[in-house]
Parts: C-alpha cells; sequence; structure tokens
C-alpha cells in the first residue's frame, strides 16, 4: 500500500506483513555537484520536491503517464535530486528492513540492467533501508554514483536513452519489498532496555530547506524548458557508499510489494497542469558555497559495500554528452572546493 | 502521573540511556521550555503543554506527533480544521471505523495508483 502524505511523502506500508512496516521515501532537492571528474561530498538537501497524484489533474496530465499511474514532481533542467529512505522503529526490536530497487527510464540505478521484478543478489540490483539512508546517484564504481541530474528527454542525455535509444518511459522507478515477518521477529527479538537505541547522528542532511528561503534573490528568470517530460542523466561524482545486503535472499517478502512511478513534469508543465508555482529554481554553487551550506561524509569503514556497474559508468555524463551533441556547455559547472563538511556518522573523515 | 507525562518521561529516559543530550534540561531547552515546566508535566503535576510544545516533544522523543496529542487529550489544529469543513461525513466515517483493525482502517485512505509500466 502507498500512501502521499503531505505531499510530499511517499509512504510505503505492508500492515499485512507487520504493522510497523512502513518505509517513507521524500525525494531532495540539493546542489548540483560539479561535473567535472572530480569526487564530492554528499551535498545538504534544501527541502522536498512537492508531490501529486497524477490523477488530480487527469484532464491536463498526458493520457500516457496517466496509463502508467503514480505521481508527478516538478524539477528544472539539471536540476539534481536526491532519494531519501526513513524507516520505522519497533519499540523494544529494531528497525523494520526493506529492499528497495530505484531506477529512472526503467533503467536500474545500481545495476544499469533493464527494469525487472524481484530482487537480484549478481549483482545485487536494490538498496537495503536503513543500513542505506539515501540515493544520490548511479552506482558507477565504489563508493563512488553520478549524481541523478533531471534533463529533458530527446536528445540522449538520459541513462535510458544512452543504453536503450529510446525515450519511451523517463522519470523515476521505485519498488519495495518488506522483510518477511517470521524473518523481522527471529533477527529482531525483543531486547532489555538497555540494548535499545544506539544514537551516533549529530547531524541531519535533509534540514537544510529554511535556507534556500533565505537565499531567494536574482532566482526568478533561471530555469524552465519547454519539452514536458523529463529523464535523469549522470551528473557529477560523489562519494556514496551501497551497501551490501547483509541479509538472506530468502528473507525478503517477494509476495508483498508496492512500487511507484514518479513522473517528472518541468517547471512549465507544472504550472499550466496543477496551477501551482514550481519551487525556486535550485541554489548556484555560488548560493551554495556564500550561504555556507555544508558537505557531508557518510562512511562505515568496515561495511561491505558495492562495486558499481561498468555499463553505468561507461555512460555519457552530462557534461558530457553536452559537448558530444554540440550543445552549449552545462552552466554553473565550475570546480568547486567545498567549505563545510561535515561527519554523519561520527567516524574518521576521509581527506578532501 | 499523568499518562502523557509518565510516557514522555519513559521515552526521553530511554534516549538518556545512551544518549545526555536527553537531559531534562538539555531536551526542554530544544523544545523551548523550562526545565522546571517539563519536569512538572513529566510528574504529572501540571497538564500536559500546548499543542506547539506537544509537537515540539515529541519530536524531541521520537513520537509520533498525533499520538502524543492523543495521550494530551488533544487533537492537531489541523484535523479540526478538516473535521469542521464536514463535520456530518467525518463524524459518520469515524464512527463507522472505530471498531476496525488498523491495516482495515488504512484501506480507506487514498492510496496512489498504480499502473502499467
Amino acid at each position: 500500500m502507498l500512501y502521499l502524505t503531505d505531499n510530499q511523502k511517499l509512504s510505503f506500508r505492508f500492515p499485512e506483513v507487520h504493522e510497523q512496516a512502513r518505509l517513507t521515501i521524500t525525494l531532495l532537492r540539493t546542489l548540483r555537484v560539479p561535473d567535472d571528474g572530480n569526487d564530492y561530498p554528499l551535498p545538504a538537501g534544501l527541502g522536498c520536491f512537492p508531490v501529486r497524484h497524477l490523477e488530480d489533474f487527469a484532464p491536463r496530465v498526458p493520457a500516457t503517464w496517466l496509463k502508467r499511474g503514480g505521481v508527478m514532481i516538478p524539477m528544472y533542467q539539471s536540476e539534481a535530486l536526491w532519494v531519501n529512505f526513513e524507516t520505522t522503529y519497533v519499540a523494544d526490536q529494531g528497525t523494520y528492513p526493506f529492499a528497495i530497487k530505484v531506477g529512472t527510464g526503467k533503467i536500474n540505478a545500481v545495476t544499469g540492467s533493464s527494469w525487472a521484478e524481484g530482487l537480484t543478489r549478481g549483482p545485487q540490483d536494490y538498496v537495503v533501508a536503513p543500513k542505506q539512508e539515501s540515493l544520490d546517484g548511479y552506482a558507477t564504481g565504489k563508493d563512488i554514483v553520478r549524481q541523478f541530474v533531471a534533463m529533458p528527454l530527446g536528445k540522449g542525455y538520459s541513462v535510458e536513452e544512452q543504453i536503450t535509444q529510446s525515450d519511451q518511459w523517463g522519470g523515476l522507478q521505485v519498488q519495495v519489498y518488506p522483510m518477511k515477518r517470521e524473518v523481522f521477529e527471529k533477527r529482531f527479538p525483543v531486547k532489555p532496555p538497555l540494548a535499545r537505541f544506539s544514537l551516533s547522528n549529530d547531524y541531519s542532511r535533509n534540514t537544510f530547506d529554511d535556507f534556500t528561503s533565505a537565499i531567494k534573490k536574482v532566482q526568478a528568470g533561471r530555469g524552465s524548458t519547454t519539452k514536458p517530460d523529463m529523464g535523469v542523466a549522470p551528473g557529477g561524482r560523489i562519494r556514496q557508499q551501497i551497501f551490501a545486503d547483509d541479509f538472506e535472499s530468502t528473507d525478503w517478502d517477494l509476495a508483498q510489494t508496492s512500487r511507484c512511478f514518479i513522473h517528472l513534469c518541468n517547471s512549465a508543465l507544472w504550472k499550466s497542469l496543477t496551477g501551482e508555482n514550481p519551487p525556486t529554481p535550485p541554489l548556484t554553487q555560488r548560493d551554495y558555497q556564500q550561504a555556507g551550506l555544508p558537505w557531508f561524509n557518510a562512511f562505515k569503514e568496515k561495511a561491505q559495500t558495492l562495486t558499481g556497474s561498468a555499463k553505468l559508468a561507461s555512460l555519457e555524463t552530462v557534461a558530457d554528452h553536452a559537448q558530444t551533441i554540440g550543445d552549449p556547455p552545462l552552466k554553473d559547472n565550475s570546480s568547486l572546493i567545498p567549505q563545510f563538511v561535515l561527519d554523519l556518522w561520527g567516524g574518521s573523515k576521509r581527506k578532501q | 502521573m499523568s499518562t502523557f507525562g509518565s510516557y514522555l518521561r519513559s521515552k526521553r529516559e530511554e534516549l538518556l540511556e545512551n544518549d545526555r543530550r536527553y537531559s531534562l534540561r538539555q531536551v526542554a531547552e530544544r523544545a523551548g521550555i523550562k526545565p522546571t515546566y517539563l519536569s512538572q508535566i513529566e510528574r504529572g503535576e501540571l497538564d500536559p503543554p500546548s499543542e506547539k510544545t506537544t509537537i515540539a516533544l515529541a519530536k524531541e522523543v521520537g513520537q509520533d506527533p498525533d499520538v502524543m496529542l492523543a495521550l494530551a487529550g488533544k487533537v492537531s489544529s489541523d484535523l479540526q480544521a478538516i473535521i469542521r469543513k464536514h463535520p456530518k461525513a467525518f463524524a459518520d466515517l469515524i464512527r463507522q471505523l472505530k471498531d476496525l483493525p488498523e491495516h482495515a482502517i488504512l484501506r480507506v485512505v487514498r492510496e496512489v495508483r498504480d499502473g502499467e509500466w
């Protein structure tokens, strides 16, 4: 069962499995990191994208979108996003685990393979929450992702177009599988009170939306493209671990699943469909650095992580593809040195 | 001791076992109230605080604000506003749903529609 709450949270619930089997997925606005071949820490979340049911605007929504169902969000061309996973703590036991598949244009963001139902282990084509708290891009190397960047379909930027030579789907797809109830009860038995919590997060990445309101200036004229359908393309390199599944493949309840197609509207289409103004244009690198917004390292030193997909690593990034097809160079793409880098999990900081 | 106060105290103390930031003083400061006031609330010497403070305290101790408001004998103002728009319809609906288990109640909540893809 999938609900939309607060017009920004996708709430996946599996009450038939466990009353606390809940996963909330939010799509976070963020800085597009420079697409310059350098590795960057994780940028902060700058507020959630607004999310709407498609059918609320059915008379104006493209028929192909209605057929796919799901929800829609507004994005500016070359705007970046990350996907945040929030799990539920079951009192006295632990956090309920989920296996999550993420795709763009029906291409798996972890493996680069075509979208398929179910879970695959060799290579692993999903992430596991709560260990995986977010996914910022395509898994292109060990502990490296290429940032999710929205681009119009039709010019070959998107991962879908580069792999399939087709721009049929676009958008973002997620599918969620809960752990089996009996496995959860066995793996996370009721604990005595002293063993309950280990809170180590001093910082949260997704609480910097207040900063954006202070930086609204100068932004009125930016953004906006004319093509309505958006796909997702690989952007700059971000250091992010994709954790290997520590559980058994049989631990996941494949009979219970819920999925969502997230359509990406450009700002003009969003306005025409919903009558609402799109969010303010994304922050520039200069805005971000001048506001003193932080960057984050989130490394678990001894964790087993995936090596990334050679297929995804071989694709052209947005900046590369612009050069290939003779488009103007990507704006706001100068290399930068992150000013404030915080360590999310209290471990040792990586060298910048 | 009130249900609200004792529940709040138990959750805060659970967190305090592993993290000193959940001391009475620090939680009160982050929620924007005086430690003595929080202490009196936890001991049931004073009624539960305002909606705003209840929500702030719920977030501090990682509890659902709606659940904490219910323990405080309150309904959040946004829910009240929703019910006031269609009081008869919501009153009938809630009475009809009152004996259903939670998973059945969730069935009447609007789902995101999935299609062919």
